[in-house]
């Protein structure tokens, strides 16, 4: 049985393309123009993964809106927010409402349906016992790959999908300098290197909240990133 | 011209107070003159009335000889020292030739005394009684008394005495004449005198030269001598304080009286002082035209005036006193006898109470208006400076608002003042205003423009990565890779479109840390090396790491920038230099590169937002388009640093400089953080 995703986009060329392209992949893709109609839509049948634009017609933030009723419904359903607006406060503020990505609208289709699948994989991993060889584990750093999971001294680590690929590529190679170029490669987005100096940062920030000592992301200026092992 | 010298120039208008006091004075004291002048002219004309009145007797008309009175013994011996005190007073014998001789005449109690010095250089020399004497040298003497005439040829063969007959000899009339006679290289003198008791009533004197024989008839002329009896008459006449003297047509003085005494009452003549004293010299003294001649004591009366009172016409002048500081007026009238002028009598008054009184007015007007003058300069210069500083103050307030960019930062001064000054930055703030909307919508416009770019590009790549999934031909494949270049290339101009965007929301959440500078630059550069190619990477650092607290992504971000600016003007081979120095407040961060130098035009603007001096030409197919955003960019790190960024051509002028003058971020206090 395919796997249901729902796509709450009020521009419905890319609804349909993204629908379409989907559908392609093998999953049972729904589109759905707004956020009163998706919530009926939901109420009947939750899907296994949420695509959504963060502004919805006449409603400026009504993705924000239609995450937060969704995470009280479900706390472990995989969502994505899609949006035309790709500014730090649009990030925050979807992140905090608990989404489990974020991109631009401009993201290509195969990082999509790479997020996707990474997704689904997490979901499955969770439901599965821990398989404790699959873990890379530093110091205080602990990764569960296959559940995209990162702890640090023994707490979870509310990472994004993109800022688990970007500490996975750089704590995997303790010591070695990753540059921006390959951050990007491997957390299969492609943005500029201000957005990515700001990820950086945002992942700090989220080891700085269980750890005020962290520092184990090392800036080499003009060169990229280093783990510090 | 500043404001400042506009309004002092307009201050010297008020030098044409002084100028306009100055002519009054000048006027009044015309007025106070010609009065003076009128009252003098008509006194000398009653003292002439007088004389005639008093029957003093007119000189002798026609052609005279005067007599001076000896008043010490004269030896006659043929030189000049007894006549020493008359040696400017000899009179020229005749006209043309005959002037070469020229006598003097004087007389005492007894004696009439006669000195005549002959300028002649070629001498024939006989006595007086040689029948050769005609044809000789010798001055020939004709007396006459009573109707009757005798001559006596002056001659002699030697230095010394000289006897001469008379020819023919009459009985009222000396028989010989006795007198010495002597000579040197160019000239001969003769010296003889007569017994008053046969002067004659008339004489005259004719030269002979041998050498040029010429004989001459000249007129007999009357002896004239000072009229005691007149001169006591003018000292009963004469005004005080005044000094009149009478002469003849020709100038000869006959009598005179009185003297040129100041006004007792002006007892202090240095009360005027240096200034005064300038004043007068520089301004009154012009106009004193007298004839200094009539000073003094002497037997003639040179001047103007006189021989204008000889033609009948009367003649004032002023002339500058003996004593400074003192003027005086000088009044010449002919005296008349039967339509004939007789005589001239010559009125003399000093007087210091005009030009006194002239230069008091003066100073005090002087002071007055100076005074005057520097107020109203002062008021006047004080305004402009008040003018200026005003309009220097909204113009700097206008400059510093353009100069940032348009953005407006408050009020303008002088926003309310009520005056046309106030309405000039009511119309500058309007401006400013609307430079400052435009230039905001200007900079928002990209990033406006590239969120509303966002959907359609989405649009066109998931669908051409929809496309991507049908079957399709090459030829279709083809196209559909370079639609998808295009979109990619796209997709990197909005984001470059947005970037400002970001950056200063990146700025606006940028945390300040401490860090070493040198360790961020040094590393910089060994990433640029990688990008530089041919082109050579200098990099000068100071010694020790450099403290400072900033934002060390925003300084890589913004030297990545200059960095990017450099390579692209730096041709192949060239050269690019990162530098770092500390500065007395912070520190200095220098890209410099080989390459072009800046277009004149733009260097001030180069940091604005949307200015880009890059030709198209320059830009390869597939890199990224310059907005103009970039060194914006720098600009605002440079800003948020306390610092500011310059550009310029370097010294050398092989390449450019761009200069960030950074002194690092405010730090926060404790109270903020939390």
């Amino acid at each position: 049985m395919p796997r249901t995703i729902a796509i709450v986009e009020d521009e419905p060329l890319i609804r349909a393309n993204y629908v379409e392209a989907l559908g392609r992949i093998g999953y049972e893709v729904r589109g759905y123009a707004s956020r009163p109609e998706a919530e009926t839509a939901f109420a009947q049948r939750m899907p296994e993964l949420v695509i959504i634009d963060i502004g919805l017609g006449d409603e400026p933030e009504g993705g924000f809106e239609l995450c937060r009723s969704l995470r009280v419904r479900s706390p472990t359903l995989p969502i994505i927010f899609l949006t035309a607006r790709d500014s730090d406060f649009d990030v925050i503020s979807g992140l905090r409402l608990g989404a489990d990505d974020y991109l631009a609208k401009d993201v290509s289709f195969h990082q999509l349906a790479a997020r996707i699948s990474a997704l689904f994989r997490r979901m499955d991993a969770l439901r599965r016992p821990v398989e404790s060889d699959s873990a890379i584990e530093q110091g205080p750093l602990r990764i569960e790959s296959e559940r995209m999971r990162i702890s640090w001294a023994g707490q979870d680590v509310p990472l994004t999908v993109t800022e688990f690929w970007m500490v996975y590529t750089l704590a995997r190679f303790p010591g070695h300098v990753k540059s921006r170029d390959q951050l990007m490669r491997d957390a299969q987005v492609v943005v500029d290197d201000a957005t990515i100096t700001s990820h950086i940062k945002r992942i700090r920030k989220k080891f700085v909240a269980i750890d005020p000592a962290f520092d184990a992301i090392d800036t080499v200026h003009g060169a990229g990133y280093r783990w510090r092992g | 011209m500043s404001l400042r010298l506009k309004l002092l120039i307009v201050a010297l208008s008020t030098l044409v107070l002084p100028w306009m006091g100055w002519q009054l004075v000048r006027q009044t004291e015309s007025l106070l003159r010609q009065g003076q002048e009128q009252a003098l002219q008509a006194s000398a004309e009653a003292i002439v009335k007088a004389i005639d009145a008093l029957g003093v007797a007119a000189p002798v008309e026609g052609p005279v000889f005067p007599v001076f009175a000896a008043s010490a013994p004269i030896l006659v011996d043929g030189y000049t020292d007894d006549w020493s005190a008359w040696a400017a007073d000899l009179q020229p014998i005749g006209p043309g030739e005959q002037a070469r001789a020229r006598v003097a005449l004087a007389e005492d109690r007894a004696w009439l005394y006669v000195l005549l010095d002959v300028r002649d250089g070629t001498r024939s020399r006989v006595d007086a009684r040689d029948r050769r004497v005609w044809t000789s040298d010798h001055v020939l003497l004709e007396l006459e008394r009573g109707g009757e005439r005798s001559r006596y040829p002056l001659a002699s063969a030697a230095p010394g005495e000289f006897d001469a007959p008379a020819d023919p000899p009459l009985r009222e009339l000396p028989e010989r004449i006795v007198g010495q006679w002597q000579e040197d290289g160019s000239s001969y003198r003769i010296e003889f005198r007569l017994p008053r008791a046969v002067l004659p009533d008339r004489l005259a004197f004719s030269l002979y030269d041998a050498a040029e024989p010429v004989r001459a008839d000249p007129p007999l002329r009357r002896l004239l001598r000072y009229d005691e009896d007149a001169a006591r008459a003018l000292a009963r006449l004469a005004p005080e304080r005044m000094r009149a003297r009478l002469a003849t047509p020709e100038g000869w003085l006959v009598a005179d009286s009185g003297g040129l005494g100041a006004e007792a009452d002006e007892a202090e003549p240095d009360e005027e002082g240096w200034f005064g004293g300038l004043i007068y010299r520089g301004m009154i003294a012009p106009a004193l035209t007298g004839t200094r001649a009539l000073d003094g004591v002497s037997a003639r009366l040179a001047g103007a005036e006189v021989a204008a009172a000889a033609t009948g016409r009367p003649l004032l002048s002023w002339r500058p006193g003996e004593r400074p500081g003192e003027v005086v007026l000088a009044a010449a009238v002919p005296r008349r006898a039967g339509g004939r002028v007789t005589g001239v009598l010559l009125l003399e008054q000093a007087s210091r109470a005009l030009p006194l009184l002239a230069n008091r007015a003066l100073t005090e007007l002087a002071v007055a208006s100076a005074i005057a003058l520097a107020v109203a300069a002062g008021v006047l210069v004080s305004f402009g400076a008040l003018l200026s500083f005003r309009i220097r103050r909204l113009r700097n307030a206008a400059e510093q608002a353009v100069g940032s960019g348009g953005r407006w930062t408050g009020p303008l001064p002088l926003a309310d003042a009520g005056d046309e000054l106030g309405d000039l930055a009511r119309s500058f703030g309007k401006l400013l205003h609307e430079v400052d909307a435009y230039t905001g919508y200007l900079r928002t416009l990209a990033s406006k423009l590239s969120h509303e770019l966002n959907t359609p590009l989405a649009i066109v790549k998931s669908s051409l990565d929809n496309l991507d999934q049908q079957p399709l031909g090459d030829g279709a494949r083809a196209y559909l890779a370079r639609a998808r270049d295009g979109a990619e290339r796209l997709g990197t101009i909005v984001r470059a479109m947005s970037e400002s965007h970001r950056i200063e929301r990146a700025i606006a959440s940028a945390d300040a840390e401490d860090f070493d500078l040198a360790a961020l630059v040094a590393g910089c550069a060994e990433g640029y090396r990688a990008l530089a190619g041919t082109r050579a990477i200098r990099l000068r650092l100071p010694d020790g790491p450099v403290p400072f607290h900033g934002a060390p992504e925003l300084i890589a971000q913004a030297l990545d920038k200059l960095f990017d600016n450099a390579r692209s003007f730096t041709p192949e081979g060239g050269w690019i230099e990162l530098r770092l120095a500390r500065e007395r407040d912070g520190v200095v961060l220098t890209v410099a590169n080989s390459g072009p130098l800046l277009p004149a035009a733009l260097q001030d603007r180069l940091f604005d937002t949307l200015v880009s001096v890059r030709e198209r030409s320059a830009r390869g197919s597939g890199e990224a388009p310059h907005l103009g955003l970039g060194l914006y960019v720098v600009r605002l790190v440079a800003d948020l640093h306390r610092g500011r960024a310059v550009a310029h051509d370097r010294a050398e002028r092989d390449g450019v400089e761009f200069v960030l003058h950074l002194v690092g971020m405010p730090r926060r206090r404790l109270a903020d953080v939390h």
